[in-house]
């Protein structure tokens, strides 16, 4: 520390004689100490605020101006006086409440509340996690040395006994691979704050863990049976889980204190605006030279598409800063300058935008000329300990790259793009997962993850080598495709590309680029990709320049068949606009359609879009599925037929017809991947079956048993049995219950955690020990009275439906219904419903037509969410039934359940 | 003679329990006339009813209709839930008679 404040009296004696500063070399001469330790520690005292930089080469020194330092408060009285929450940017605007929030949770007596913050990925959830700990210091709520403990429970989430280890501790020998005593971070945050981000990411074990210490003040380390432990800790959870889904209502129910930040699209230009000045605003703080930016550009940040907010608002203008700093260095200008080119890709499209927003954007850059400086003596506002991971190092890292590739000689050119490439990998993970982030979400449900990433990759590094921009269709479709090929190469399924000697001889560019990116593929997938599939990749890469049609084998035809008005031509229009192609054709077949008619129209379409290589019908179900057979005897046309169409799947295979897979490659995904998913909702046949109620806990033999026992009692004169589980893993959970359900009855499922099932009532263990909690049960057991009473009279006045348990069948069904539009409705309003759907599938199978439901298409729009999900819940009992319920019925149904609402959850 | 209307949501389930009260009626011989009718054409069919019994499913439309039929003097219930799950034909008429009486 001496030799601190040494570099620091020096600079002060000697700064009579050079106003201008000094040199971190004439420090080293003067006090005879190594040049890169001086450097160090002028930084540090530059850092403490005791030193000012000096823009120039080298870089001066000197101390700070007393005068200079009293107008620079004036300057920025804002800083003054307030504590560092007020300080955020739209504190008195759309953060008001959430801060307000805030602070009530800090000072609530006595020791403050619990708070889940919500909010999209971005929105700046950590640093006003950080922010709220450092106002609890401000106002003295909490001492100087409180700790901030900051934890991410998706950092291990692939290992639930150590993230629950980390937070609560462990005792050596708890589960294999703990070999120690450890304390956990709960422990460590003693007297002060934990940060717990991306919470859902904890298991419920780990939930129930930390809602113990929650409602009770102290937990049990993992592993520790004799001692509790007692810590004074305010829990800051965070999550981008949707506040609707059931996992955040255990979690909104047991903390007390949900502050929901806005995704940055809600904030207005205004506050944008205030963010894009404090963010550059810091790196210049932090270059310690003032930051130039042109006006386009700041009207680029102010109006591009920022999906994942705050957080890439911000890396993206580091990405642009970075970038003009490696010109004002390599090029040596006078100033760093930001101009649109600097910007990464989809930034620059915001200026495109400008037409709608105008006159605000007018309003806000009030002024004539077309650079704006952001002057490096004007602090940021908030610095925060959450940067330090993207600090000056950065920057120095680019000028000590730029200085040795000096050294070797390398032109400036290549410096630049070697550079230039570096800096884009330093926030490739933003740039990356942000232009792609729209499409992203709707493919991590049918694309692994790690495939993602890797495509991701490949395609920046194609638009740097290749230099051409690709397309989300690009994206998408080489995602889709890598899949299915690691799949068939892991497998030893033989690849073979037709076009293989024509795209090396044409796309010889593409076709070296695919080679270099095999090797990230063979590595990160352990596989040996053939030269074939390599063929494949380099047909993507070429893909706008590529001409299929002119050169490529006819393509299998397809044809999407489906009941309803719009439903084949708009899933349809999807594919078809995602893949860039009018390939795929729709048919719609309107419920008033006679099939005979469907099928002439259908036979006449095949033949027309046959090219020999055959033509691959997908449909949704019913008479539809048996048209491709038919088709095949009566042409001779090859026919394949894929039943209940997705969107998804359409996709899959217009992409495989596109790039020229035969009709059985095509097909060969297909084979069994279908068929299951809708068995296991509908019962089997079968007379008699067992009413049950399952009782569920993590062992299967604790808690649940002692349910169990106790309920066993309330029905020791009812015929039913009970069912005890374990909840280790809660996706194998739901497919263990639909063994069960197949077999028996399941009336109830009485749990120690939340479950996400939702066709049978679901009661949480701790509500059965209440006489409410019994109450309910009794209710489902009255229900369960009524309807078998009902379903043994019922069934002979049903003539069609054969199977004589469709009572029980759409009780499930109106559970699942209540549960998913979220509302309840008496029990016999449901026995009414119940009746209601029985004869409307009789007269449905004996092929009466449903009645028209007035002003349908209103009623559409106005509960489209609900429409839809209700036509899903019933797929299963059209499938099964093979019928059509249409939406007309789907409307008298949705509307009677509405109506009748008696309470909502 | 006897006007008995049963509304439901469209009708669907109704009109087998229509039947079943016919046959009580007709082995009982009695002056009764019923009819189903959807919830939505309830206004249209207003005019020549003595009692009024509505589906389980309708519940919602008790408040309504008991607001603008007690005042002409007819009586509106809900039909029990077992009653009607079971297409019970004689208990619903028996029930839709006492209601009459009660007047």
């Amino acid at each position: 520390m001496s030799r601190i404040k040494e570099v620091l009296d020096t600079l002060e004696r000697l700064r009579e004689e050079n106003p201008e500063g000094i040199s971190a070399i004439d420090v080293a001469q003067i006090l005879d100490i190594d040049r890169s330790n001086i450097s160090r520690y002028l930084n540090i005292l530059y850092r403490d605020g005791k030193v000012e930089k000096l823009e120039g080469r080298p870089v001066l020194y000197r101390t700070i101006d007393i005068e200079k330092d009293t107008f620079k408060e004036r300057n920025t009285p804002i800083s003054k006086n307030k504590n560092s929450l007020d300080k955020m940017v739209g504190a008195n605007q759309s953060l008001a409440i959430s801060i307000d929030k805030a602070k009530a949770a800090i000072m609530y007596p006595p020791k403050g509340l619990h708070t889940l913050i919500l909010g999209e990925t971005g929105v700046g959830k950590s640093m006003f996690a950080e922010l709220m700990y450092q106002f609890s210091i401000e106002t003295n709520i909490l001492g100087k040395d409180a700790p901030f403990i900051r934890f991410n429970c998706a950092d291990y989430a692939s290992n639930q006994n150590l993230l629950t280890a980390q937070i609560f501790g462990v005792k050596k020998g708890a589960y294999t691979g703990a070999t120690k005593d450890r304390e956990g971070l709960l422990k460590k945050a003693d007297g002060g704050f934990i940060f717990l981000d991306e919470i859902h990411r904890l298991s419920p074990q780990g939930q129930e863990m930390l809602f113990t210490y929650i409602d009770n003040g102290f937990f049990r380390p993992l592993g520790e049976t004799e001692n509790l432990s007692y810590v004074d800790v305010r829990i800051i959870a965070a999550t981008t889980e949707d506040p609707k889904s059931n996992l955040l209502k255990t979690f909104t129910r047991r903390i007390p204190m949900v502050i929901t930040l806005p995704p940055i699209r809600d904030r207005g230009l205004s506050e944008r605006y205030d963010f894009i000045e404090t963010f550059i605003k810091e790196e210049s703080h932090r270059l310690g030279k003032s930051i130039y930016i042109n006006k386009n550009a700041i009207i680029s940040y102010l109006l591009y598409d920022c999906p994942n907010n705050i957080g890439q608002l911000k890396s993206d203008i580091q990405l642009a800063c970075a970038k003009a700093f490696l010109n004002y260095k390599s090029q040596n200008n006078n100033y760093i300058l930001i101009t649109q080119c600097d910007l990464p890709n989809h930034v620059k499209k915001g200026i495109m935008n400008i037409n709608q927003y105008r006159n605000e954007v007018e309003q806000l850059l009030n002024f004539n000329y077309d650079i704006l400086k952001f002057n490096q003596s004007e602090k940021p506002p908030l610095l925060m300990e959450i940067d330090k991971y993207t600090t000056e190092d950065f920057y120095n890292s680019i000028e000590e790259k730029l200085k040795s590739l000096k050294n070797m000689g390398i032109s400036e050119q290549d410096i630049n793009e070697i550079i230039n490439i570096d800096i884009e990998t330093h926030f490739k993970e933003y740039i990356g997962s942000i232009s792609r982030h729209f499409h992203k979400e709707e493919i991590s449900n049918i694309v692994d993850n790690k495939i993602l990433e890797v495509v991701e990759e490949i395609l920046l590094l194609g638009e740097k080598k290749l230099n051409k921009h690709f397309s989300e269709k690009v994206y998408f479709a080489l995602s889709f495709h890598l899949e299915r090929s690691i799949n068939r190469i892991k497998n030893g399924e033989k690849i073979y590309n037709p076009k293989l000697n024509f795209i090396r001889i044409n796309y010889e560019e593409e076709f070296l680029f695919a080679m270099k990116i095999t090797r990230i593929i063979d590595e990160r997938f352990g596989i040996e990709t053939p030269v074939d599939e390599i063929g494949y990749l380099a047909m993507f890469f070429a893909t706008d320049s590529y001409k299929f049609d002119k050169v490529e084998v006819p393509k299998v035809g397809i044809l999407v068949i489906m009941h309803g008005k719009t439903t084949a031509s708009s899933m349809v229009e999807v594919a078809n606009s995602l893949i860039g192609t009018d390939h795929a054709i729709a048919l719609d077949m309107p419920l008033n359609m006679k099939p005979e008619t469907m099928y002439s129209i259908a036979k006449r379409k095949v033949e027309e879009i046959n090219k020999g290589e055959g033509v691959i019908i997908l449909v949704d179900m019913g008479s539809l599925t048996t048209f491709g057979d038919m088709i095949w005897e009566e042409t001779g046309i090859e026919v394949r037929t894929i039943e209940m169409v997705s969107t998804s799947m359409v996709l899959e295979v217009l992409r495989k017809s596109i790039v020229g897979y035969s009709i059985d490659e095509i097909m060969e995904a297909f084979k069994n991947k279908h068929v299951y998913k809708y068995r296991s909702n509908v019962l089997e046949e079968g007379n008699n079956i067992k009413d049950i109620i399952v009782t569920a806990c993590f062992t299967g033999d604790g808690a649940s048993k002692k349910i169990a026992n106790i309920i066993g009692k309330e029905i020791s004169n009812k015929n039913i049995d009970i069912f005890t589980i374990n909840i280790i893993d809660e996706n194998n959970l739901e497919n263990r219950l639909y063994k069960l359900k197949d077999k028996y009855n399941i009336l109830a499922i009485i749990s120690t955690i939340s479950l996400d099932i939702s066709w049978a009532p679901v009661f949480l263990a701790v509500d059965i020990f209440t006489n409410e909690g019994i109450d309910k049960l009794n209710n489902v057991f009255e229900e369960n009275e009524m309807c078998l009473k009902i379903s043994q009279s019922l069934t002979e006045h049903l003539p069609n439906i054969k199977d004589k348990k469709i009572v029980k069948e759409i009780r499930y069904i109106l559970y699942e219904v209540e549960y998913k539009l979220g509302l309840k409705v008496s029990i016999d309003v449901r026995m009414g419903i119940m009746l209601h759907i029985c004869f409307l599938i009789d007269n449905l199978i004996k092929g009466v037509i449903p009645r028209k439901f007035n002003d349908l298409e209103e009623y559409k729009k106005t509960y489209k969410k609900e429409m839809k999900i209700l036509r899903e819940i019933f797929s299963p009992i059209e499938n099964k039934y093979e019928i059509v319920i249409g939406e007309n019925e789907i409307g008298y149904i949705l509307k009677t359940f509405l109506s009748n609402q008696i309470s909502v959850y | 003679m006897l006007n008995i209307m049963l509304v439901c949501s469209a009708g669907m389930s109704t009109s087998l329990l229509v039947n079943k009260m016919n046959k009580v009626v007709k082995e009982k011989e009695l002056d009764v006339n019923i009819v189903a009718v959807a919830e939505a054409d309830v206004k249209s069919n207003m005019d020549k009813v003595d009692v009024m019994l509505l589906g389980p499913q309708v519940r919602y439309l008790l408040p309504n209709m008991k607001g603008l039929m007690e005042p002409k003097g007819v009586p509106v219930e809900v039909v029990d839930t077992v009653d009607y799950g079971t297409m019970n034909g004689e208990k619903v008429l028996e029930y839709a008679l006492s209601l009459a009486k009660e007047l």
